[in-house]
């Protein structure tokens, strides 16, 4: 377990939940519907789940100094309404859960001046070692930062959208 | 309309990790995966006489509701992708169903992708049922994936399992 990491942290955001990550429709995420393609709805989420590890002290920095990585290893998104080109969005990140190399992260995404919600993502990261690419613990600065950001976090209401199993009403036959 | 394909699962689609697909980790991107199986939607979609030409000619479309993925292994620049698909339920206008990437020479499980997409009116942007000639392919293919056992990542709920 790494104890220490050797570049300045950005200052802790935890104000909950998350609220800094923003973006933009993308001509190339757009398809031959004529809205975001449901592909880049995930890599949006990607990008609003690296801000939250940016927040934990696990940014591009620890990838390139060959640190660590973070992999998801489950997601679930809900398509709720349309995006066009050049949309604008606003990202929010709730932490469910965590553990010692996990987290459990609910982001919703909002047309950030439409104010209507889009779409919601729920995932699992996990901490992995650079050089072996397997789960190891969180170095001991991020874990300390999850720790400040569980107690923001933990008291928010559950949303309404997570913990969903897929199915038609009826349910699978 | 092609051919109807009734194997169970249906084992068409193949692709190749593109490098537009890598992301700085080194593997094919998270974001990617879902290109390559909703590439795999529309093959699925081909089946039904509702793939690209039924949004061109202004027909209809076809959204996802829902989606979810479990990210099993990883796959690196080149390899080659096997997807399968397999329709566990469908009504009037939705369509319940899904895919299995596997690495195409080592065989490897590398995610799955549980879906839930729905028929839509072209003119209106809204939910309507599938077309006749869809159904009617949706209903045969159902049948011969009835016996199919339900793969295990099938209605998966997300949490961190407590050891």
């Amino acid at each position: 377990m790494l104890t220490t990491l050797p570049y300045e942290l950005p200052e802790l955001e935890t104000r909950a939940p998350l609220d800094t990550h923003r973006s933009k429709v993308l001509p190339e995420w757009v398809d031959w519907n004529g809205h975001m393609n449901v592909a880049f709805y995930v890599t949006a989420f990607d990008q609003a789940s690296g801000a939250f590890m940016r927040n934990m002290g696990l940014g591009r920095r620890y990838v390139d100094g060959k640190l660590g990585m973070t992999f998801v290893l489950e997601t679930h998104v809900t398509y709720d309404r349309e995006l066009r080109l050049d949309a604008p969005m606003r990202f929010t990140t709730q932490l469910l859960a965590r553990d010692a190399k996990r987290v459990h992260l609910f982001h919703e995404m909002y047309h950030e001046e439409q104010g209507y919600l889009a779409s919601t993502n729920e995932t699992i990261v996990m901490n992995i070692d650079y050089a072996t690419r397997k789960s190891g613990p969180w170095p001991v600065p991020a874990a300390e930062r999850l720790e400040m950001l569980w107690e923001t976090h933990k008291a928010l209401p559950r949303p309404a959208k997570a913990g969903r199993v897929m199915g038609l009403s009826k349910g699978i036959r | 309309m092609i051919e109807l394909d009734t194997a169970a699962p249906l084992d068409q689609h193949r692709a190749t990790v593109l490098p537009a697909w890598i992301d700085w980790n080194g593997h094919m991107n998270v974001g990617y995966y879902v290109v390559a199986f909703d590439q795999a939607t529309d093959t699925l979609c081909k089946q039904f006489g509702c793939g690209f030409e039924y949004t061109r000619d202004k027909i209809g479309m076809t959204f996802v509701l829902e989606a979810h993925v479990t990210y099993d292994r990883e796959v690196k620049e080149g390899d080659p992708l096997r997807i399968t698909t397999q329709i566990l339920d469908h009504d009037a206008k939705r369509l319940h169903y899904i895919h299995e990437m596997y690495h195409a020479t080592e065989g490897y499980l590398a995610a799955t992708n549980e879906l839930m997409l729905m028929n839509i009116d072209y003119a209106t942007r809204r939910s309507a049922p599938w077309p006749d000639f869809a159904m009617e392919r949706i209903d045969k293919v159902a049948a011969a994936h009835k016996s199919l056992p339900v793969p295990k990542q099938a209605g998966r709920l997300i949490g961190i399992k407590r050891k």
